[in-house]
């Protein structure tokens, strides 16, 4: 496995008030959900009509798009009823910091290859 | 134990109803019979992304026919269902050949209501691909659009022309856009998005006469306007596509009545989607829905009931509408309240409108408020009962109201 590029993104405190956040990371604009204690991140823009997910909310630990109410499982990104996969990273909590993978779960496992 | 599954129609609804059979693992014969030649596809981009040229038709397909290959369901196309009898569950085709199952599902869906005295070359009506495929060839710059209806399809297509560069005219008839399902001060809201955005928005106004000549058609209003354009768009409503159980026995009111298990009158016979009056629990009534979202949840309701679970359909109605750079949401069916709330700015464009009755909270609508829509529609099926102060106080969580 390559190395992961971990980079600071926010206070723990600042997402888990909110319960949601955006952040961008060089051309990643990556969304990060607190749901039920634990850090998810997706990318922001909606695999389906490119809405930005952290303008949604959060429903039975679902993110919900704003634009047509896909419902995403945050850890896989699947859409419940869909056949498109939304994009996620991998998370790291540490010290009250939240540190991200900005690359994308997919693309990183096709790189391992 | 069912065996054999017919589905007159293959829309939304037969595909959603398809692939839940087949998920569901259910293993016996599969037949969709739709008068289209087209496979079964999506409707809502045909008055948007579609309709703009910015999606193709490849995208829209929701049963491809590899799909349906590798799992033996039947698509038989082109076929239009002549009757559906419901005594033998059997459905006869147009040529004449009567086709049995254990259990037939109507999902004819819909077709445009027609305006009387307005006919000829350059009016448009909008349901099917091939006439999103004719209407779009109208759609470019400098045009003149003259759309008669403020509805939905409507002001998608309004909003559609107008990024097209067209210049655009739309005829409503009751004074205001949607006012039949919003009310009057959120269909205002919507006649001010349209005529912010240019529309030349003239409510209150029929169509008294239709003429074309030279190219041209003209509209004649019941204020005695003369509206000229070079095309006429009809966005009057759906009648619901009934023609083949007339004489059955099922029970027909504006359209099939059918319970929350999406039962006809007739055993075996199930009915859902655009065509089905189905009785909601929620809201004690019997409700005919002309949307995506509906399409799908209650085909998918048709299927596991056809398999034999008992499953009711109680999920609030939900729908959205894409026009003039704004995503309109819909949750929960109210014709009746005594109070809406508003959160955030109507006239900005950036708000929820919130419909109370009796303190029940039975229905929101918002622009760019999508998070919240769906918030609401778990409150509206949750019957609550939400302190007004708490929906109009843009600080709270509406999630807290759960």
């Amino acid at each position: 496995m390559t190395a992961r590029e971990w980079v600071e993104v926010a206070a723990l405190r600042d997402l888990a008030r909110r319960g949601r956040t955006l952040v961008t990371v060089g051309d990643e604009r990556i969304g990060l959900f607190m749901i039920d204690g634990t850090v998810y991140a997706l990318r922001d823009v909606c695999v389906h009509k490119q809405r930005s997910l952290t303008k949604g909310t959060i429903l039975r630990g679902r993110v919900i798009c704003p634009g047509h109410q896909w419902a995403f499982d945050p850890a896989t990104g699947r859409a419940d009823g869909q056949d498109r996969c939304q994009p996620t990273y991998e998370v790291r909590v540490e010290d009250g910091a939240v540190f991200v993978d900005p690359r994308p779960r997919t693309l990183a496992a096709e790189e391992n290859r | 134990m069912i065996r054999s599954v017919i589905v007159a129609g293959a829309g939304q609804t037969a595909a959603v109803a398809a692939r839940t059979l087949r998920r569901r693992g259910f293993e016996g014969d599969v037949l969709l019979i739709g008068e289209e030649h087209v496979a079964p596809y999506q409707r809502p981009p045909l008055s948007k992304e579609y309709l703009a040229g910015e999606q193709s038709g490849g995208e829209l397909c929701l049963l491809s026919e590899e799909w349906c290959g590798d799992n033996d369901v039947e698509l038989r196309l082109g076929t239009r269902v002549a009757a559906v009898r419901g005594a033998e569950r059997a459905v006869e085709l147009a040529d004449g050949a009567v086709l049995r199952a254990d259990a037939l599902l109507v999902a004819t869906g819909g077709r445009p209501r027609r305006l009387p005295g307005v006919e000829g070359e350059r009016v448009r009506y909008l349901r099917t691909v091939a006439d999103a495929d004719r209407l779009r060839a109208d759609i470019r710059p400098g045009a003149h659009v003259i759309v008669v209806g403020a509805g939905f399809i409507g002001s998608e297509v309004a909003s559609t022309a107008l990024a097209g560069g067209a210049r655009v005219t739309v005829v409503e008839r009751a004074d205001h856009p949607l006012a039949h399902v919003l009310g009057a001060r959120m269909g205002a809201a919507c006649a001010a998005l349209q005529r912010a955005s240019g529309v030349d928005l003239r409510t209150g106004e029929t169509v008294r006469e239709y003429a074309e000549s030279g190219g041209h058609a003209a509209v004649l209003t019941g204020s005695g306007r003369v509206i000229e354009g070079d095309v006429v768009v009809v966005g009057v409503g759906m009648i619901p596509n009934v023609e083949p159980l007339a004489g059955s026995g099922i029970e027909l009111d504006d359209g099939v009545v059918v319970d929350e298990y999406c039962r006809t009158s007739a055993p075996g016979v199930y009915a859902a989607g655009d065509v089905a009056r189905h009785y909601h629990p929620l809201f004690d009534q019997r409700i005919r829905v002309e949307h995506f979202d509906h399409a799908s949840g209650h085909g998918m309701a048709a299927a596991k009931n056809i398999l034999g679970q008992r499953v009711p359909y109680t999920s609030p109605h939900w729908f959205w509408s894409d026009q003039f750079g704004r995503n309109l949401q819909y949750a929960g069916h109210a014709r009746e309240w005594d109070e809406i709330v508003v959160r955030g700015r109507v006239e900005e464009f950036d708000f929820v409108a919130f419909y109370l009755d009796k303190g029940v909270l039975r229905a929101a609508f918002g622009m760019d408020r999508g998070g919240e829509v769906a918030v609401a529609r778990s409150l509206v099926a949750a019957r609550a009962v939400p302190d007004p102060a708490v929906l109009r106080d843009e600080d709270t969580d509406l999630t807290e109201l759960l």
